[in-house]
């Protein structure tokens, strides 16, 4: 069967690809068939490793591209090769920052500071180091402040197949989680207004 | 060196005034300024105490609370509007207003870390290298070598010997002379007539080895004891000895 020959051809190309990924146009092309064609394959494929439970790994898109990951369950067992089991995860004030970028695009530095509150430039730094975001051009004007924008990098940082994957903003939040600074800090209070 | 206290408890005032609403259970919409003031000035004073860095920003919002606060005691302002209908100007708008909007990101935050998470349970390979694969140029003509091509394959080398930065430095002697190892050089290309692939000019994987073994490199082409060349687009480098091949360099 055609077909089955294609899957085997994608599996290698895909492997090859690694987290570089393969857009859905460089399948058709690789294979010679339509687009459509290719799209019908990889969402069949997609769901054939899904389902499988005896693989390991899985076809997922991010920033649209076509990639072998390994299955999320099985990452404890990855973590066991590793010396040092925690990724660097992006600290609150990176995240905060990132989430400002994301979703008010393209904006400024001060724009971000406005919504904090605070200074960002360390964290802004970080981002455009770790390559999460980058610029993406000047605002119009005095200044010409330098514009902000998410990359592709940052959609597979998170998992996302575009940006239209973003979870919708959201609107008013009542806060619930409690913090855990707060023993903390209110011990500390507590000294301080007994000694006023 | 100041001791200083590493706690990502707040992200800057806003932060923390969330915090506070929270803490104590009050409306957003309706802070009692009195209260929040008092407990805001005490974070921070308890924040220098630890000697937190307590930014400028965090001793600015205390200012704007305070003046939040003293706006409030004053007469309530009554402004006519159009329709009869009667609006009380609230300081505190502008504060809640930021508040709210701090608040969605932060919230948007927190979902992005969630993404984050998950994401970083997926584990990828970084892709196979088919340079060597590539399509070769088409044009058949020998490739002119330039010192960018020379320092960009001595870069893949170093990569490839897997060279890590030594975690203290620590001052060495030379070990080896440019001249030694131009002698070597000479010699390991002579031994036979066939040209040699680049990276055999390299056997020892240590940092200062192979940058004395690129300098000679460099000197003896520019000596023009030996040459260079590469047959198409990412082939192998080869160095071949100009003894008896070119014309050039026989004293």
């Amino acid at each position: 069967m055609a077909s089955h020959n294609y899957k085997a051809i994608t599996e290698a190309l895909l492997f090859t690809a690694g987290d570089a990924g393969l857009s859905n146009d460089q399948i058709a092309n690789a294979l010679n068939i339509s687009q459509l064609e290719a799209e019908q394959l990889m969402s069949e494929m997609q769901e054939n490793y899904q389902m499988d439970e005896s693989k390991g790994i899985e076809i997922a898109i991010y920033a649209e591209k076509y990639q072998f990951v390994t299955k999320k369950d099985l990452s404890d067992y990855i973590k066991l090769l590793a010396d040092s089991p925690s990724p660097s995860t992006l600290t609150q004030a990176g995240l905060e920052t990132l989430a400002i970028i994301a979703y008010k695009q393209p904006v400024t530095r001060v724009q971000i500071e406005e919504v904090r509150g605070v200074k960002t430039d360390g964290p802004v730094h970080t981002l455009i180091a770790r390559g999460l975001i980058k610029e993406v051009g000047r605002n119009e004007g005095a200044g010409r402040a330098i514009l902000y924008g998410t990359t592709e990098e940052f959609l597979d940082y998170l998992g996302l197949k575009d940006l239209s994957e973003l979870p919708p903003l959201p609107e008013d939040v009542e806060e619930d989680e409690k913090e855990d600074s707060d023993l903390f800090f209110e011990s500390l209070k507590n000294g301080l207004s007994a000694n006023e | 060196m100041e001791y200083t206290v590493k706690v990502d408890a707040f992200e800057g005032p806003l932060d923390l005034l969330l915090h506070l609403i929270q803490g104590l259970e009050i409306d957003i919409y309706d802070i009692p300024m009195a209260e929040i003031s008092e407990q805001y000035t005490l974070y921070i004073k308890a924040m220098s105490v630890l000697e937190l860095n307590t930014a400028s920003e965090y001793l600015v919002m205390a200012a704007t609370l305070m003046s939040i606060k003293s706006r409030m005691l004053l007469p309530k302002q009554e402004e006519q509007w159009e329709e009869d209908q009667q609006f009380e100007e609230d300081p505190r708008e502008e504060l809640v207003e930021k508040l709210i909007e701090y608040r969605k990101y932060k919230k948007a935050a927190t979902e992005l870390k969630d993404k984050e998470q998950e994401r970083s349970m997926h584990f990828t390979k970084p892709p196979e290298d088919l340079s060597s694969y590539a399509q070769p140029d088409v044009s058949d003509e020998k490739m002119q070598i330039e010192l960018a091509d020379l320092i960009g394959a001595f870069n893949k080398l170093m990569r490839r010997k897997k060279i890590k930065k030594p975690m203290s430095t620590r001052i060495t002697r030379q070990e080896i002379s440019i001249e030694t190892r131009m002698t070597e050089i000479l010699e390991t290309i002579r031994a036979d007539a066939r040209p040699k692939p680049f990276s055999a000019l390299f056997p020892v994987a240590e940092k200062p080895h192979m940058v004395v073994s690129f300098l000679a490199v460099l000197e003896l082409v520019k000596r023009q004891e030996i040459h260079i060349n590469q047959d198409h687009n990412f082939s192998e480098i080869m160095v071949g000895s100009t003894e008896g091949v070119s014309l050039v360099g026989q004293s």
